[in-house]
Order: C-alpha cells, then structure tokens, then sequence
C-alpha cells in the first residue's frame, strides 16, 4: 500500500492520512476493549506512532495493510488491558454491557458495508461458536480461561472455536476486495 | 507433536488464544515452518475481520495533534541559518549577479553538507545497529548449534523448566546425553543485580539438592549454561534454577525461578 510506503519514508502528511482512514474503526476497536477513553486514546498514539516507526517492517506479500494496522492495534489494546488492574476491569464489565447495548442502535447510521457483512456472517454462527471467537479478540481470554469462563470443558472450547473461526473465513470468503479496506 | 497438530492450532494463535506451553510449541514450529507461517497470516485477516464489529468510535482531536507533534519531534532537523539580507540591492549592478551566484553556491554546498553529514550518522546508526544484531545472531546460532548436537546425541534427554513466582513467564530447557553432558537454555529470567546470580540445581527425590554451575543472563535475557551432572539416574532428575550469590553456593538459599515442568 502506498501510504504505509510513504509513512516507511518519514512523510508526515501520509501519516495524518492513515489516521484520518482508520482512526474511527481502531478507536472502536480499543474501546470495545478497553472500555475508557483515556486509555484507548493513550493505545491509539501508542499504535500510531508504533506505525510511524515500524512501518518500513510491513510485508505486503504477508497480508493487507488493515490486517497488519488492525493487529497491532489490538494487541496493543490486549497488552493494556492485562495491565490494568482486576479490580478496574470487575467495577466497568456492568457499565460495559450497557454502553454496548445503547450504542448498537446508535450506530446503524455508523454501519459500513464491511461491517455488515462480518456482522452478517457471525449471525450465522451458533452462539457456542461465536462466544469463545469474542472472548478471544475482545477480552484477550486464552482457550483455557475461556473453558473456565463457560464452564465447557478445554477440548470442546478448542474445537468450538477452530469451527467458529473456519466458519466465519467461508462465509467471508471471495467478499475479500470488497472487504479490502 | 507433528506438523498437522501445529497446523490445528493456528487458528486459536491468529486469536492469540493459545495457553502458554501450546504458544511455545508452535512459535518453535512456526520458525521452521513456512507453509504454517502462510496459513496463520490468512486466519489472522480471519481474525482481523472481527475487528469491524466493533462500534465506530471518534477519538478526541487532541490525538491526531499528540501524535503529529511526536512525528515533528522525530523528524527535526538541523537548521541551516539564513544569510542576512543585503544593504544594497543586488539586482542594481552587474557585479551582485557574481554576488547572488557566490550566495547560491554557498547556501548550496551547506546544504548539501547537512544532507552528507545527515546521512553519514544515520548511516553510522544503522552499521552499529547491524553489527550488535549480528554479533547477538551469531551467538544465538552457536547456542542453538550446541544444543541441537547435544539434543540429538544418542540417549539424549530434553526437559521443559517453567517459570515460578517473580519469573512466570520465564522458560528453560535442559538438554542432557546419557554421559550427564548438560546444557541449558532459559528467556525471559530477570536481570540480576551485582553480587548475584542463577544457579542450576539437580534434584532427586529424597535427597538434597545438588549444586550445578552459576550463571547471568546475557543483554537479550537468554541465559546458557553447560554442565556435567552428578552421578543420578538420568530419568528420574529434575531441574531447579535459583537465585545465589555470585560463584554459587552448596545448598540452594534463594527464590526459586524455573523448576523441571509437572
């Protein structure tokens, strides 16, 4: 992608351009995580200037630039999230909940051709598929954490979710270019 | 485990929910796997794809200025001071045209001066980044050089050491042939502090620990140790690394950080 090329070349304004494109679906992103603004703005200048310094490092034979920015970003937001202690994470899970719940139907006028189609997908999925996929990307939980979470035993997490991430692939699959970014 | 057990955990990597031990065991894989490294980039733009169903969110315009003032920082130059401007003015004669082109000539050669000068530190930078990446590479090569003969010796024996209180996320490996030729390897142990440092113990049930080498951690907080075992039953040891003054002592006294995997 050209604009990573430029930023690898230490041009500004191409940086700026990258933030502008992405910057609304990455602090999304950090705010499904993280649940505080502070600390998902924090992360999100953590991750810019992470691309600013490291975007020479992007292979564009290895993936897309929305995969390699999106990643980061999340595991950036994940590496955040461990940091922050149990108890600030046990006392905002209610306010969570709710926060998502509004903003749902806040932002259809939001909703983008790309997330339909992902939303879409998941719908597909049965609910025992789809929970440990979001308890992985969302809260960072490893399978064994997740088993523990569900009450379901290891080996059924371990396959639920290879089953649900398959799933959702075939059902993303060939809508890639207009999933591009 | 073979390549196809590998290839069934990737997409849990892609979510990076493998457990830790499951984690080591692929990333191992995965450096000598190309195929693997191909397939979890795709389950990566799977997992990536997930991403977008997370409410749209608009930071706050403080952001793009924070990040932007850091990029200005990083990219501050050294200034080439600007002439003054002539008394006279040098379009009036023909002898200034001579004059402006001495100007231009100068304010030419500085310039080109700062760019050599810019580049030959930067150029400096990276041959003293590339030398300490080489010098770190080569010693890695021969470390993994060692334990792969050593590993693959007849009779050879590996077992797994885990992190403990302080260093849990710290890992080992001891690498041992069926003459008690010893070598381990362990990442992620903290820095010691002067005065101190790790000591391999060898440990069999109902008898007190016995003493194996001291050792620190180099720079990239890999720690190697080669040792020669204690007449014991080579599948019935097991492994401890604790904390000692330097040189070591008899009977282990510090915390422990990396006990033999149950």
């Amino acid at each position: 992608m050209a604009l990573l090329k430029a930023v690898a070349a230490k041009d500004e304004a191409s940086l700026a351009q990258l933030y502008d494109f992405y910057r609304v679906i990455l602090f999304g992103l950090l705010m499904r995580i993280l649940n505080n603004r502070a600390e998902a703005e924090d992360v999100l200048q953590e991750v810019f200037l992470q691309v600013w310094r490291k975007a020479g490092d992007f292979d564009e034979n290895r993936g897309r630039p929305f995969t390699w920015l999106v990643t980061l970003t999340r595991s950036r937001g994940i590496d955040r999230l461990r940091t922050l202690s149990a108890r600030e994470r046990v006392a905002e899970a209610g306010a969570k909940e709710a926060t998502e719940a509004i903003s749902d139907a806040a932002s259809d006028a939001f909703r983008s051709e790309q997330r339909g189609l992902v939303t879409d997908a998941l719908a597909q999925l049965p609910d025992e598929q789809k929970r440990p996929l979001m308890l992985a990307y969302f809260d960072g939980l490893t399978q064994s954490e997740i088993a523990t979470r569900l009450g379901a035993p290891l080996g059924t997490v371990k396959t639920r979710m290879r089953t649900g991430l398959m799933k959702l692939r075939e059902l993303l699959a060939g809508k890639g270019e207009s999933f591009g970014f | 485990m073979v390549h196809e057990d590998y290839k069934e955990m990737i997409p849990a990597r892609a979510l990076s929910a493998l457990d830790a031990v499951e984690m080591r065991a692929l990333n191992e894989h995965l450096e000598e796997c190309s195929e693997c490294r191909m397939e979890l980039q795709e389950w990566k733009a799977t997992a990536a794809a997930l991403a977008v169903t997370a409410n749209p969110a608009e930071p706050s315009p403080e952001v793009r200025e924070r990040i932007l003032n850091e990029v200005r920082k990083d990219l501050e130059t050294p200034q080439v001071v600007p002439f003054r401007s002539a008394t006279r003015n040098i379009w009036t004669s023909f002898g200034s045209l001579g004059a402006m082109a001495a100007v231009i000539l100068v304010t030419a050669l500085i310039v080109g001066l700062v760019v050599l000068w810019r580049q030959k530190r930067e150029a400096q930078v990276q041959l003293a980044t590339l030398s300490g990446q080489l010098e770190t590479t080569q010693k890695e090569l021969q470390r993994s050089n060692e334990f792969y003969q050593l590993v693959t010796s007849p009779g050879a024996r590996l077992k797994e050491l885990e992190g403990m209180g302080q260093a849990a996320g710290a890992t080992g490996k001891v690498a041992y042939d069926r003459n008690g030729h010893a070598m381990l390897i362990a990442h992620g142990l903290p820095k010691v502090s002067a005065g101190k440092e790790y000591q391999l113990w060898f440990i069999m049930s109902g008898k007190p620990p016995m003493p194996g080498k001291s050792f620190a951690p180099d720079n990239t907080g890999v720690a190697t140790a080669i040792d020669e075992m204690p007449d014991v039953p080579l599948d019935a040891v097991a492994f401890a690394i604790t904390l000692e003054p330097a040189g070591g002592v008899p009977a282990p006294t510090g915390p422990m950080y990396l006990r033999t995997a149950q």
